[in-house]
């Protein structure tokens, strides 16, 4: 709860949008480590793991208020003690998140939040050409990079990347042109 | 540097001193002695002889990998010139052999990124869950097996398993992205 109150009120209200979009499966992931590292960024020292903590008790509030129906004094209540824990901005941004969108998440979750493993969000890449190194002076070598975003069932985003040699790359895109073709006859 | 191998005192098999040079080039340091007495006992007096010794054929494979050498000429010019002239061009010999592979070890083990080991996926169709019916929703699982930097992990490489679900929306993505890799490639390759 003290962590909770290193968060300025709009960092916040932003992550509480987040969980909410995400409970409404308007967004595949709360972007934890964005959002961690823009607090940053304005001073604040707050690291990912905290926030992502955060990210998931506020998940589970809000989900569990939603299946059971709760009016915003009611979510207020069920938070029991920990109201006085918690920051007076805190309290404010959760009653109007709730008064706001409250009843418009969809209790009943569709086929894809059931899947216990990732969701993927994203890819961004970068081809490169490794010139030299520390063992081969004209190395001259190409490579593709790729760093994949996935969603855990939770909701936090997490970025993996890794390299690939050109021939390798190419490999890869034949299996995923597989997947589609695959897909396209199931 | 190269003055054990001036005159070696038994001359080595020239099996022996291929499998020496290859283990040479792949070791650390400090294992180079130790090695050296084992693989060729006849080349060196004693262990800090053979230290000497592994760590000159160490340094001689790696700088001729560094530099790219791909001819006789340019290794043969390496050696001192009262060198023993058989077990030289013999040395050469094993070294231009040697070359290529010794190139794509230094490459596999160069600093990178994790890098992508080996993939799986399987199409699924989803068909009940406990909170509908019936459904059909065709989804593909994913799994990559990616290895952490070698050169952090040494001789025990950290392979995770990252397994990801994609909808034929997500899929789609992701070739569009693959697809413009495909396409830089070649515009470069064209170049």
């Amino acid at each position: 709860a003290d962590k909770i109150s290193l968060i300025p009120q709009d960092f916040f209200a932003e992550l509480c949008e987040q969980i909410i979009q995400h409970l409404n499966h308007k967004i595949p992931g709360i972007n934890t480590a964005e959002l961690c590292q823009r607090i940053q960024t304005s001073g604040i020292e707050i690291n990912a793991g905290d926030l992502a903590k955060i990210a998931n008790i506020f998940s589970f509030l809000f989900s569990t208020a939603a299946r059971n129906n709760l009016s915003t004094e009611e979510l207020v209540i069920t938070l029991g003690n920990a109201v006085s824990t918690l920051p007076k901005h805190a309290l404010q941004v959760i009653r109007h998140v709730w008064n706001e969108q409250g009843k418009s998440i969809s209790v009943s979750e569709d086929a894809r939040n059931r899947a216990s493993v990732g969701q993927f969000v994203d890819m961004k890449w970068k081809l490169g050409v490794a010139m030299s190194s520390d063992t081969c002076r004209s190395l001259r070598f190409p490579y593709v990079a790729v760093t994949l975003s996935v969603a855990d069932p939770s909701g936090q985003v997490t970025d993996k990347s890794f390299e690939m040699s050109i021939p390798q790359f190419k490999n890869f895109f034949r299996q995923f042109k597989e997947m589609a073709a695959v897909l396209e006859t199931v | 540097v190269f003055s054990p191998l001036a005159a070696p005192r038994q001359a080595p098999s020239k099996e022996a001193l291929r499998q020496l040079c290859r283990e040479c080039f792949s070791s650390q340091p400090g294992d180079l002695g130790p090695l050296t007495l084992r693989l060729c006992p006849g080349l060196a007096a004693g262990p800090e002889e053979a230290e000497k010794l592994g760590a000159a054929l160490h340094s001689l494979t790696r700088h001729v990998v560094y530099r790219g050498f791909t001819r006789a000429e340019d290794i043969l010019a390496l050696f001192p010139e009262n060198f023993h002239q058989n077990l030289k061009n013999l040395l050469t010999k094993i070294i231009l052999e040697n070359i290529s592979a010794w190139r794509n070890e230094a490459q596999a083990s160069q600093i990178s990124l994790p890098r992508l080991v080996d993939m799986d996926w399987r199409v699924d169709i989803k068909t009940s869950s406990d909170s509908i019916s019936k459904i059909a929703v065709p989804t593909c699982l994913l799994q990559l097996q990616i290895q952490e930097d070698v050169a952090l992990c040494g001789n025990s490489p950290v392979v995770s398993a990252l397994t990801v679900e994609l909808s034929k929306e997500t899929l789609d993505t992701m070739l569009e992205g693959l697809g413009r890799i495909r396409d830089q490639l070649s515009a470069v390759a064209n170049k």
